[in-house]
């Protein structure tokens, strides 16, 4: 590491931004994957599964979309700001279909 | 790594190797303690038998619940402890005797003397009217006398929930640091392929006889890619396990409405409407129902034993007796499960056929549990975890390794503070469950929280041995191993026999007798702490060696660079 004022200014930024992408990876990744398996429980519920099938399924791949999340995004190049937004969202988006879902059913 | 070139990754090699580093440090502890616990896990039962000397019989089936059932449950209420936890969260005073009864419930297996009994009580007042006060009893199944609460069963009261919650339970904090541990895993495993490009050389790749460095990777290497789908399997499904419980609880929460509904489904296909009916009625012979359900597996070619019982809204109208099959035979837990009018003892119904996601969900969970009868898997399974333990640890050993020499010339104290934890989390663990062991078998039977003072032997004896890490790591600092991963390979070589020693003396149950009888739960366990012992000296006797070798060298290359 330099101790050039003019170089150590752009390396905290770029930190700040390293750890504001891993906890999107860990926090909006969790999110996001909050909003999937909401999702896909509800719409395999209103196709007719059975509720704890679809909740074991809509659990395991979500927990597999969690972790292929998370290793994208750790990798990623793009902005952490716009990773959150995707994130989260997202995530909001498919939660809210689940909710809707839910009320047409129940 | 130098922090600051870490932060822009070329490619995505580069990422996942600083993932699989930083992650894998920051977890790695953690990951090991689930796996290591894990392992023993799987020989839980047996852990008990050796923990708890009243306990050393023979696995005993569902014993009769008229006959020790039924008093047995009767007589339980919730502890005191239990009933003041849940005060603060009802309104009113707490009733004096519990008999709102929501649930009894039974649960063996092919491996079980003692039979363990699950309570849930309404409590009136409850702000969540859904909570319900638990509690718990162990009963020895053939006369149903009472097993002391202080008696704590080692293996699956505290070996095993350590493994999945490191028995932290406030907020499940635990649940959330394993749980985001085994993300990390199935992340390292991952990016640990993505690193490696020549995976398949790699597998048989071991130079024991290399630079340290070297064999410390291939063996962490090897380790890791032998047992890959072992650890992807378990990190995996133990995540499956407890997504719905703790992790994504999203049918109690957001999705509570499509729950109830699905209740509502299932009690109108069991004929009985959901919930209490708040009018009081008696309970049908349940014996006779438990043999129906028997009768009526073996209609199907598929004769066994009761594996759960449970008996819902107890004494009243809307009350039911489930019987479910012990899944001995088979990978699912149990199955099969046949309904009974709790009243009247008339059939309500029989399980359907299980479902295809439901039969892959009972693949995965049953698989990990592992409570059918299959002792070659089960060994299987213990070297499994043990290799994930030796992959972690190695991983750990070159991280240190690779930095020592270096931070000791840079004056660093980063590669003193991992080492210290490393022997730590290897070596000591091991110390601490010893210290446990030879606690169990030296505090007098009848101390009041016994289980209690076995748990502070557990934590204090770990605790004592990061604190003998930290405390011999300076060698650390100049690039020389620490005195410690030697001193504590001694300490286990010496408690694990001293264990077994103990075990004789207080029980009379030497392994020349346990052997003769055939009784493997407490031979096995002899028999593997003695290994244990062995296994210890003889790396003590090598880290020793080195040791010596490693301080002349030391004194000649302290400059010379290395990786």
């Amino acid at each position: 590491m330099s101790r050039n004022p003019a170089i150590a200014r752009p390396v905290r930024q770029r930190r700040l931004q390293f750890a504001a992408r891993l906890a999107a990876a860990i926090l909006g990744g969790y999110a996001f994957t909050w909003g999937f398996i909401a999702a896909a429980m509800a719409v395999l519920f209103k196709a007719g599964m059975e509720f704890h099938d679809a909740e074991f399924l809509a659990s395991a791949l979500g927990l597999l979309l969690f972790l292929a999340l998370f290793l994208y995004i750790v990798a990623s190049r793009r902005r952490p700001a716009m990773i959150w937004l995707a994130l989260l969202g997202g995530g909001a988006l498919l939660a809210a279909a689940a909710s809707l879902l839910q009320a047409s059913v129940a | 790594m130098r922090q600051g070139e870490s932060i822009v990754f070329q490619s995505f090699r580069q990422a996942m190797a600083w993932l699989h580093t930083w992650f894998g440090l920051v977890l790695g502890f953690v990951l090991m303690a689930a796996f290591f616990f894990g392992a023993l896990s799987v020989f839980d039962r047996e852990i008990d038998r050796w923990a708890i000397p009243s306990s050393r019989f023979e696995p005993q089936p569902m014993p009769s619940f008229e006959k020790v059932l039924r008093p047995a449950f009767e007589r339980m209420q919730p502890l005191p402890a239990s009933i003041e936890a849940m005060r603060p969260r009802v309104d009113g005073p707490m009733p004096a005797h519990y008999d709102s009864i929501a649930y009894w419930s039974a649960y063996t297996t092919h491996r079980d003397p003692v039979l363990a009994l699950y309570a849930g009580y309404q409590v009136p007042g409850a702000k969540n009217p859904e909570e319900l006060l638990l509690a718990e009893a162990t009963i020895d199944p053939r006369d149903g006398r009472v097993l002391p609460n202080d008696q704590l069963k080692i293996g699956s009261g505290f070996f095993y929930p350590l493994h999945y919650s490191l028995t932290l339970d406030w907020k499940n904090l635990g649940f959330w640091i394993v749980g985001f541990s085994a993300l990390v895993m199935l992340a390292a495993l991952v990016s640990g392929v993505v690193m490696h490009r020549k995976l398949f050389r790699e597998l048989f790749t071991f130079r024991p006889g290399k630079a340290r460095l070297r064999s410390v990777l291939d063996l962490h290497n090897l380790t890791g890619v032998v047992a890959l789908p072992f650890h992807f399997f378990f990190a995996f499904t133990g995540l499956v396990i407890f997504a719905s419980t703790y992790y994504f609880p999203i049918g109690h929460t957001q999705l509570h409405e499509l729950h109830e509904l699905h209740e509502k489904h299932e009690a109108q296909e069991l004929g009985l409407p959901h919930g209490r009916a708040g009018v009081p009625a008696g309970l049908a012979n349940v014996d006779a129902m438990v043999a129906q359900a028997q009768r009526r597996w073996e209609a199907r070619g598929m004769a066994g034993d009761v594996g759960f019982l449970v008996l819902q809204h107890v004494g009243d109208a809307n009350g039911y007796v489930s019987v479910y099959r012990a899944g001995t035979d088979r990978i699912a837990l149990v199955g099969q499960g046949v309904h009974f009018k709790a009243s009247t003892g008339q059939l309500l119904r029989e399980d359907p056929p299980t479902t295809a996601v439901g039969r892959v969900s009972e693949f995965l969970t049953g698989l990990h549990l592992q409570h059918f009868r299959h002792w070659l898997l089960r060994w299987l399974y213990v070297f499994g975890g043990l290799a994930g333990c030796a992959c972690i640890a190695t991983g750990l050993v070159f991280f240190v390794e690779k930095r020592k020499r270096q931070h000791a010339r840079q004056g660093s104290q980063g590669a003193r503070v991992v080492d210290a934890l490393a022997v730590a989390t290897v070596a000591g663990m091991g110390v601490a469950v010893l210290c446990m062991l030879v606690a169990n078998r030296l505090l007098p039977e009848a101390l009041p929280a016994r289980g209690d003072w076995e748990r502070h032997a557990f934590w204090g004896a770990w605790l004592l041995s990061l604190l003998h890490a930290a405390w011999r790591s300076g060698p650390v600092a100049r690039g020389l191993p620490n005195p410690a991963w030697r001193e504590q390979a001694w300490a286990i070589a010496v408690l694990a026999p001293l264990a077994v020693l103990l075990n004789w003396i207080t029980t009379g149950d030497h392994l020349l007798r346990t052997l003769g009888a055939g009784y493997w739960p407490v031979a096995g366990l002899d028999l593997a702490l003695l290994v244990v012992a062995v296994i210890a000296a003889a790396s003590a006797r090598r880290l020793g060696r080195r040791a010596g070798a490693c301080s002349r060298d030391a004194a000649e290359d302290v400059e010379a660079a290395h990786a």
